[in-house]
Formats: structure tokens, C-alpha cells, sequence
């Protein structure tokens, strides 16, 4: 299960600066590959041309192709709705909407025109139980989101994203926030993902990396470094520089 | 002497505030003691609910005036609502940060023109316009109400946008990211979540339309019979008081029935006032 990605050449402007520099990588269907590096080396960045959300951005320009299924999804013609859901995403900070549980999962259902009330109620469970939220939740599925801790908000956020049925699961720093038993229970959720979904994983934290991927790309100054199996990069780095981040020593 | 300094911009808001209280208080006070002699009177509701407004003959109805104040209200909300609510979408859509800027700071100045300055422009381009197409004198209620509905349109497309903008981009990015157009994160996400700013911005501009005098005057006609249709001329609370004030001297009945409008216009203002605070407060 999951998607094949294949990312050609991507370069992305920012109002004139560069932020990511003819970055060329595989991910493959069903892995967890984490991304690592410095604030600022075009990471996020990265995540953000995956779905097109850099496109709501009217500063943003980039060049090059991210090949899905043989079909270049960059392309102006392609349709960003189809993409979006076939690409889901989990943002830095929980970002539940104001609305009951139930609504917040729905959501992206209910934009395709999923109107049926069993439909819902079976895919709202379904996606829940997918995120380890459903025990906590159940019969309260009326209540409002923001009620509901940070490490539950950011499941619910998952949870939300899995409800459209996406092949690839876009993670921006999403422990970032949380507190250590929150982030435990997302590593584990992330691990019982895997395989079902392709995941790509940003973060700060490289023991999360070490954790829950199966490969690591070091990113820095928006290029990537090195790309390769998480405990190879960990252990025995092919780049100075990789070596250099790890160890504490690179300066951002 | 650093107790008394320390102490000194206390008392300088303590008695801004009474200050403040004291005249608001008086004016309420001075409109209830004009109004009492009327509202003394055997039947005042039916005197004042009346159709017919006579002053030479007694008869002080204020039917004409309220229909008024209700039509040429209403007609302008109608007519700006739509419009404004399209400006402040376009506002809070992705722009060039120099378009933006430059349209805000256009709204911004409109709001700060003078009231005669759109009645002066409604006697010039709107009257005749209502004239040639509806017939009749021109001066009328959809006058009025078109003039109401310029003059309002850049306060309200303002609070508009503000209240759309109040939505965090955090929601828009997750609701883009789960395929929604950006019409889609419109209707499903944005209006709802900024419904009680919304609702806030309306009542502001129905207090404007409703408070509105001066504007309203130049082109309304100032016709004291109840209106028959939108292009026939008419009166509203605001504007008859402003006509009648140097005809009724203190101490006459009419003079009564003008403190009587006033306080009519307070008592629903502060009810505008209270409603709007509702709903901010809703969560």
C-alpha cells in the first residue's frame, strides 16, 4: 500500500530567496522516511510542494517535477483537490477546526459531497480507531475538538487526514509541540502506519528519526546532503557534513 | 508628594468617566422630562403609533417615520451586504501585499468622508437616476437607501475582511490540505468560524444606517404621509427631527414627540448594542 514518490530536480523560490536547491529523491510506497537538518534548510518547504500547499502561496515559484504514478502532480494542469487527497497532512501545531469531533473528521469527506449519515458515522469510527483515538472519543463525538488535549488534537488531526482514504501522510514536525507521552503514543501510531501509507516525516527531534523510520535524508542550506537507511545515516554518515549534525557540531 | 503624583492619573479617568456617565445620564434625563407631557396623556401608544401626522391639528403619528427608518435600513443592508462581503473575500484571498494595501487604505479613506459629501453626491447622480428610471420626483426611500448603502459599504467590507482575517491560517492550511477550494474553505470554514465578527459588523452598520441623518435628508424627500412604495418619498425618525427641531419650540407638544423619536432611537440603538455584544460573546 502507500505511493511511490518520485521528486526530480525541485527547486522553490521564496520572494527571490531559494529555499531548496534541485533536491532529487525516492520515497517508496509504504516507508516512513524521516527528513532531518537545521531550521531553515528548506524541510517543511519540501513537505509543502509535496501536497501544493505552497501554492496558496502567491511569493512561492519552483521548478522541477514530483512524479507520482507516472504523472507530474507539480503540473499546472493537474488537479490539486485529486492530489490533496490522495496526499494528507499533519501540521506543526494541532490545528482542529472549532467544531465537534465528529464534524472535524468528517470534513474532508463531507467536501466530496458525502452527505449519508452511516457513511460518515462508519469512516468517522473507522479513521478514529486508525489514529488510537476512538477508545478516548467514543461517545463524545459531539463534543468540541479544541476540548481535547494536545496530544488528542494532533490524533484527531491524523485522524482527520486518514478519513479521505490518502495513499501518502505528509508529517511536519507533528511531536513538536507535545509533551513526551504524546509524542510516544504518535511514534507508535506513526509505526503502526507504516506500511499501510508512504509517510514523510519532518523533525527536529533525531531520536524520533532513529525511532520510528525505516530512511533519513539530511537536508541543509535547502540541499539535500545525503539520503540513505535511517541506521546507516546514524551510524556511519557518508558526508562530513551529516556527520557534523549529528554529532552537534553543524552550525545553522 | 510621589503619592499624590502616583494617584493623579486615577483620579484624572476616575472623573473622565463620571464626567462621561453624568452627561449620558443627563441626556437620557432631559429627553425623558421633554417627553413626559406626551407620555402623560390618556392613550399615548395610539396617538404615537398613528399613521397621520398633523402637528397643527394634534395629530403626531409616527407610523410614516418608523416605516421609513425600516425601509431605507433595510434596502441599504440588502444592497451592501452582498457587495461588502465580496470585497472582504477578495481582501482575505491571496493578493499582492501592494493591492491589498492599496485597497484597505481606499476603504479606509472612504469611510472618512463626510456624510453631506454622499448626500450632496446622492442629489447629484442618484435622485436623477431614480427619477429617470422609476419616475416620479426621484427623491425617495430606494434614493435614500442607495445612498445609505455607498455610504456604508467601506466600514462594513472593513469589519468584514478584519473578521475573516481573524480566522487563524493554520484552519485555511488544514482545510486546503484536505482538498477544499478555496471556495469550499469559504462557506465551510471561514464564514462559520468568523460568524459572531460577521453578525458584530452588520449591527454596526445597521446602527450607522439607522443613526444616519444628514445624508438621508438631501434625498429622501422628507414626506410626512406613510410611504406607498420604495420610489415614493418619505421621512425616517432621524431625518423628521432634524426637519421639525426649529419648528417646535421647547415646551410645545411637538416639541415632545421630537424628545419621544429621540428616545425611541436610544432605546433601539442600545438594544443594537446589547444584541452585538451577544453575539461576540458567543463562543
Amino acid at each position: 500500500m502507500g505511493l511511490d514518490i518520485h521528486v526530480n530536480k525541485l527547486s522553490v523560490w521564496y520572494r527571490g530567496h531559494q529555499a531548496l536547491r534541485q533536491v532529487s529523491l525516492d520515497v517508496n510506497a509504504g516507508e516512513v522516511l524521516a527528513l532531518i537538518g537545521p531550521s531553515g534548510c528548506g524541510k517543511s518547504t519540501f513537505l509543502r510542494a509535496l501536497n501544493r500547499l505552497l501554492d496558496e502561496d502567491l511569493g512561492a515559484r519552483r521548478t522541477g517535477q514530483v512524479m507520482m504514478e507516472g504523472v507530474d502532480v507539480l503540473a499546472p494542469e493537474h488537479d490539486i483537490t485529486a492530489l490533496r487527497r490522495r496526499v494528507g497532512m499533519v501540521f506543526q501545531t494541532p490545528n482542529p477546526f472549532p467544531f465537534s469531533i465528529f464534524d472535524n473528521v468528517a470534513y474532508g469527506l463531507r467536501l466530496q459531497g458525502t452527505n449519508d449519515a452511516a457513511a460518515l458515522r462508519r469512516t468517522v469510527e473507522e479513521s478514529l480507531r486508525q489514529a488510537a483515538l476512538w477508545d478516548e472519543v467514543r461517545g463524545k463525538l459531539r463534543r468540541p475538538a479544541l476540548a481535547l488535549s494536545g496530544g488528542q488534537q494532533q490524533r484527531l488531526c491524523i485522524a482527520r487526514a486518514l478519513a479521505v482514504g490518502p495513499e501518502v501522510l505528509l508529517m511536519d514536525e507533528p511531536t513538536a509541540s507535545l509533551d513526551p507521552l504524546s509524542t510516544a503514543r504518535i511514534e507508535e501510531l506513526i509505526g503502526n502506519l507504516r506500511g499501510r501509507y508512504t509517510i514523510v516525516l519532518v523533525t527536529h527531534n533525531l531520536r524520533q528519526a532513529a525511532r520510528v523510520s525505516d530512511r533519513t535524508a539530511f537536508f541543509a542550506h535547502g540541499s539535500l546532503v545525503e539520503i540513505g537507511p535511517t541506521r546507516q545515516i546514524f551510524t556511519v554518515p557518508q558526508d562530513p557534513r551529516t556527520e557534523e549534525y549529528l554529532t552537534g557540531r553543524m552550525e545553522s | 508628594m510621589s503619592m499624590v503624583r502616583d494617584r493623579a492619573p486615577t483620579r484624572i479617568t476616575a472623573a473622565a468617566t463620571a464626567t462621561f456617565a453624568v452627561v449620558g445620564l443627563g441626556l437620557i434625563a432631559a429627553l425623558l422630562l421633554g417627553a413626559w407631557p406626551l407620555i402623560g396623556e390618556p392613550r399615548p401608544l395610539a396617538n404615537l403609533l398613528g399613521g397621520l401626522w398633523d402637528p397643527l391639528r394634534g395629530a403626531y403619528g409616527l407610523a410614516p417615520f418608523f416605516v421609513g427608518t425600516v425601509v431605507v435600513t433595510a434596502t441599504a443592508m440588502a444592497l451592501t451586504l452582498p457587495f461588502s462581503l465580496a470585497v472582504a473575500v477578495v481582501l482575505s484571498r491571496p493578493l499582492p501585499d501592494g493591492v491589498r494595501l492599496g485597497a484597505t487604505r481606499v476603504l479606509t479613506v472612504l469611510t472618512a468622508v463626510p456624510s453631506v459629501i454622499f448626500g450632496w453626491w446622492g442629489l447629484l447622480a442618484v435622485v436623477p437616476w431614480v427619477r429617470a428610471r422609476f419616475g416620479g420626483a426621484g427623491f425617495s426611500l430606494l434614493a435614500a437607501g442607495l445612498v445609505l448603502a455607498i455610504m456604508v459599504t467601506p466600514t462594513l467590507s472593513l469589519l468584514f475582511y478584519q473578521a475573516l482575517r481573524s480566522v487563524p491560517r493554520a484552519f485555511r492550511d488544514g482545510s486546503a490540505a484536505l482538498g477544499a477550494t478555496p471556495d469550499q474553505t469559504l462557506v465551510r470554514m471561514e464564514l462559520p468560524c468568523a460568524l459572531p465578527l460577521l453578525i458584530q459588523a452588520v449591527l454596526i452598520a445597521v446602527a450607522r444606517a439607522v443613526g444616519e441623518t444628514m445624508a438621508v435628508q438631501m434625498v429622501i424627500g422628507g414626506q410626512t404621509v406613510l410611504p406607498t412604495g420604495l420610489t415614493s418619498p418619505g421621512a425616517t425618525l432621524t431625518t423628521q427631527i432634524l426637519t421639525d427641531m426649529s419648528i417646535f419650540p421647547p415646551g410645545t407638544r411637538g416639541h415632545a414627540v421630537l424628545d419621544v423619536m429621540a428616545l425611541v432611537l436610544m432605546v433601539g440603538m442600545y438594544l443594537l448594542v446589547r444584541l452585538a455584544e451577544r453575539w461576540v460573546a458567543m463562543p
